[in-house]
């Protein structure tokens, strides 16, 4: 287990103790992750906002949620924004436009802009590893990922959007992720 | 293809929240029934969750608005005054909670199939850590373990009860039934997590007045022993 990951358990214990200080360090240690991510499929500031504070707040009232024999902390909380930004964005239709920019291939591969508040070193150098394993995978399935996990798409949409059927789809998301979890498997240290 | 082959697909799309129709129903399915009895495939679920996640991270990170922080802060409820009820933390259909002193609360969420999802994987994982037993009763399936204060019960097409009324749900303790909550069925889901403080011997549901605080169980519509 990584530092972070303990760090992260220990934070987690005190929240389930009712500790502000330890949600205010979590928000801290992922709110830029939360946000970034909700940004990116909801398109909209005011959306992306909503997201994280709801996740943060389901954080706090039922930390218990989280089952650190399931997967580690960062596992739970990241798929809790994630599944929160896509119930949002199935819910916003109207904001499909305005996502086609954010669900583009190009800004995964090598770019870290400006803003980026990632301070964990661990945090940044898994970041670096996932877009870098990102970048390996086929054109084809880095499509369906990122239409399926960015852009919030269902598998059928994404047949629709692309013009294959919907068995290609699931066939080339579940060989992206055999391979993403075979190039992730070893921790950054 | 193998079934396993086509139960990963399945899985891939379910951590992506990327199934809908037939595929999604398919998936609860295999969340319902094959995930208990599998570990080859609670290991790949385990597996998906945590690549699905990972994929955050290649997501530039981006400074929160200001206000965002002070704005939750604000609205963290003390300790004292949280909820008892983790399944706060997903949408759901009804939540019951009893003590022994006979207090409840109920809560009703939005319905959504993927917060379905979540729901039975929450029973899921109650099943799998516990070895619950999975009873029908009437309509709805209890979920519980001997020795474990805490049960389930779900259903996905529970029929309205008749105008004016509610369900009841009742736990019998000692032969006096006590009462855990009520609840109406949402679009014919059902999903109530109940905690008690002593072992039951007995399940009703029965059928009572809505808006009533009933301190006897009214008509029995369905029981387990």
């Amino acid at each position: 287990m990584r530092d972070g990951e303990r760090e992260d358990l220990e934070l987690h214990r005190r929240l389930e103790a009712g500790d502000r200080d330890a949600f205010d360090e979590l928000y801290r240690r992922y709110g830029g992750i939360a946000y970034g991510l909700a940004y990116r499929l909801t398109g909209q500031q005011i959306l992306a906002q909503d997201v994280v504070h709801d996740a943060y707040l389901a954080l706090w009232r039922a930390p218990e949620a989280f089952d650190p024999a399931r997967g580690t902390f960062r596992t739970f909380f990241l798929s809790l924004v994630h599944h929160r930004a896509v119930d949002v964005i199935r819910r916003e239709e109207r904001l499909r436009a305005r996502s086609e920019r954010a669900a583009n291939l190009d800004p995964l591969v090598g770019e870290d802009p400006a803003e980026d508040v990632v301070d964990e070193a661990y945090l940044g150098v898994r970041s670096k590893e996932v877009r870098e394993a990102l970048a390996t995978l086929s054109p084809e399935q880095r499509q369906v990922m990122e239409l399926a996990y960015f852009g919030g798409r269902t598998q059928v949409r994404i047949a629709e959007e692309i013009g294959i059927p919907v068995g290609t789809v699931k066939t080339r998301t579940l060989a992206a992720m055999r391979k993403l979890r075979k190039l992730l498997e070893e921790p950054a240290e | 293809m193998t079934d396993h082959e086509r139960i990963d697909e399945l899985l891939a799309g379910y951590v992506l929240r990327s199934l809908e129709g037939e595929d999604a129903a398919e998936a609860d399915g295999v969340l319902t029934d094959h995930l208990p009895r599998c570990p080859r495939c609670q290991g790949s679920l385990l597996e998906l969750q945590e690549v699905a996640s990972e994929l955050a991270l290649a997501t530039p990170a981006l400074d929160p608005p200001e206000t965002l922080l002070p704005r939750l802060l604000r609205e963290l409820e003390p300790k004292e005054r949280r909820r008892p009820v983790a399944m706060l933390a997903v949408a759901a259909s009804v939540v019951a909670v009893i003590g022994l002193s006979g207090t409840w609360l109920q809560g009703r969420f939005a319905d959504e199939s993927g917060s379905r999802r979540e729901a039975l994987a929450n029973i899921l994982d109650f099943a799998r850590e516990h070895d619950a037993q999975m009873v029908p009763v009437g309509n709805v399936t209890e979920v519980s373990a001997p020795d474990v204060q805490e049960m389930y019960l779900y259903g996905e097409s529970v029929r309205d009860p008749p105008d004016g009324s509610v369900y009841g749900v009742w736990l019998v303790v000692d032969g006096t039934p006590r009462l855990a909550g009520t609840f109406v069925p949402d679009g014919g889901w059902v999903y109530l997590r109940v905690t008690f403080e002593s072992s039951y011997d007995a399940l009703m549901i029965t059928l009572e007045p809505e808006g009533s605080e009933p301190a006897e169980p009214g008509t029995v519509v369905w029981q387990a022993a």
